[in-house]
């Protein structure tokens, strides 16, 4: 017995997330603890190698000193004394420089980059137009009977980024359901209103020179994220995002 | 006059005296000067050897196998050393109250940070469970793909995030790792 047709439409939607590259800045509680740690097993310790050569060192200059140099000072060789290293071990770090945690994209708040908030998620987000408006929302298709829905969403981040993009697809079924019905003046008996399936997937390259076929597009965090989508939207997508 | 075996008549060259002609066939098989050993008793002295062998092989296997000792578990003795021990003024009674007062609140802390953990879970979960409610109502086919498992998903990689970003163009110090660590076989 065939079924009667639905009178949803359907939709797979691709929340694509930019994992974070760095660390998020600690919080107080969690500075203090560390802080704390570290003191508790410099206590517990017993001297090392390196702080017993540093000890007998000093003993020795005190001693040299105080008895106005009486004792083998005649060999003149040079001794590397154990202050000597860690004073070169400083200056070889100092002289590193790593790359800034802040961007610049960070400080021109240029929301297209990948490089911004480098600890936090991105998503993207497209112009697309439903119905007769332009929105912002996380590229949709329309799913065609034959495919999984899955391929509907993989399908749709391909027309807004191109083929070669690496994504990991967190599984076969969905996260979250945006379900809206059209206005009276499109509704019909058979067309009464459509339902978006979001899916999940994780951005494995990391460059995307050859992509961004649509001019349009946004990579946001979740804060961020009320910018632009609609409230009901945002909604149903802030319930499967974590942050 | 001189010795020489070098005939100045040419004579037919023979390969072995067993020829007795070049255009026949070895007449004989060759066969060493002195008589041959027995084989009985090689094969008795070669079994008795194996099953020497075998037993002493035997023999190991039946003992216990010796225990491969845990590196890190050994403290080695130039540690247990009195000089070692590191000589710090006993903590003040402002320190302990402050230590005891921090641990307090990262228990509180920790404990916020689960909950809120398992509340997003909570809700990831639920999120999830709504979506393939709707699936289901929409159409079975479409439902049965979704619950499908998903085999390319596990092994799932990844490497964390790191303090900062990668430096471009950054050319590492050049050096050779040598692996000391021992190994032992039972």
């Amino acid at each position: 017995t065939a079924a009667a047709p639905r009178p949803w439409k359907l939709f797979g939607a691709m929340c694509l997330l930019r994992l974070p590259r760095i660390t998020q800045p600690l919080e107080k509680e969690e500075e203090e603890m560390a802080a704390l740690m570290g003191q508790i097993e410099l206590e517990k310790s017993h001297y090392s190698d390196h702080e017993i050569r540093k000890l007998e060192e000093e003993e020795q200059l005190r001693r040299r000193k105080e008895s106005a140099y009486d004792d083998d000072e005649g060999p003149g060789k040079t001794v590397i004394m154990a202050q000597d290293l860690e004073e070169k071990w400083e200056q070889k770090l100092q002289r590193f420089k790593a790359a800034p945690r802040v961007t610049d994209a960070d400080k021109e708040n240029n929301r297209t980059s990948l490089n911004r908030k480098l600890d936090r998620n991105l998503m993207l987000l497209v112009k697309q137009k439903i119905g007769n408006q332009e929105l912002w929302l996380l590229p949709q298709a329309e799913w065609q009977p034959g495919e999984t829905l899955r391929s509907t969403a993989e399908r749709a981040m391909a027309t807004f980024l191109g083929d070669h993009i690496q994504a990991k697809i967190l599984g076969n079924a969905p996260y979250g359901i945006y379900k809206y019905k059209f206005p009276r003046a499109v509704r019909t008996e058979d067309n009464v209103g459509a339902k978006v399936f979001f899916f999940k997937a994780f951005l494995q390259s990391s460059d995307l020179s050859q992509a961004e076929l649509k001019k349009d597009y946004l990579w946001v965090t979740k804060d961020e994220l009320g910018d632009y989508l609609k409230s009901e939207y945002l909604k149903k997508v802030n319930r499967f995002l974590l942050d | 006059f001189f010795l020489s075996s070098w005939l100045p008549q040419t004579v037919p060259c023979r390969g072995s005296h067993w020829q007795s002609s070049l255009l026949a066939l070895r007449a004989s098989l060759p066969v060493r000067a002195q008589p041959k050993k027995k084989k009985k008793v090689d094969v008795k002295r070669e079994q008795a050897q194996k099953d020497r062998m075998k037993k002493k092989i035997r023999k190991l296997e039946k003992a216990a196998p010796e225990m491969i000792p845990i590196e890190d578990f050994i403290t080695p003795l130039k540690y247990s050393d009195s000089k070692r021990v590191r000589s710090l003024p006993p903590l003040s009674f402002e320190e302990t109250e402050r230590r005891v007062l921090l641990m307090k609140r990262w228990c509180l802390f920790k404990q916020k940070q689960d909950k809120a953990e398992k509340a997003a879970i909570q809700t990831l979960v639920e999120a999830q469970q709504e979506a393939l409610k709707e699936l289901r109502l929409e159409s079975e086919e479409l439902y049965q793909a979704a619950i499908r498992r998903d085999e390319g998903l596990f092994p799932f990689e990844r490497e964390g995030p790191n303090y900062t970003p990668p430096l471009p163009g950054y050319d590492p110090p050049e050096g050779k790792c040598i692996d000391i660590t021992k190994v032992y076989t039972q």
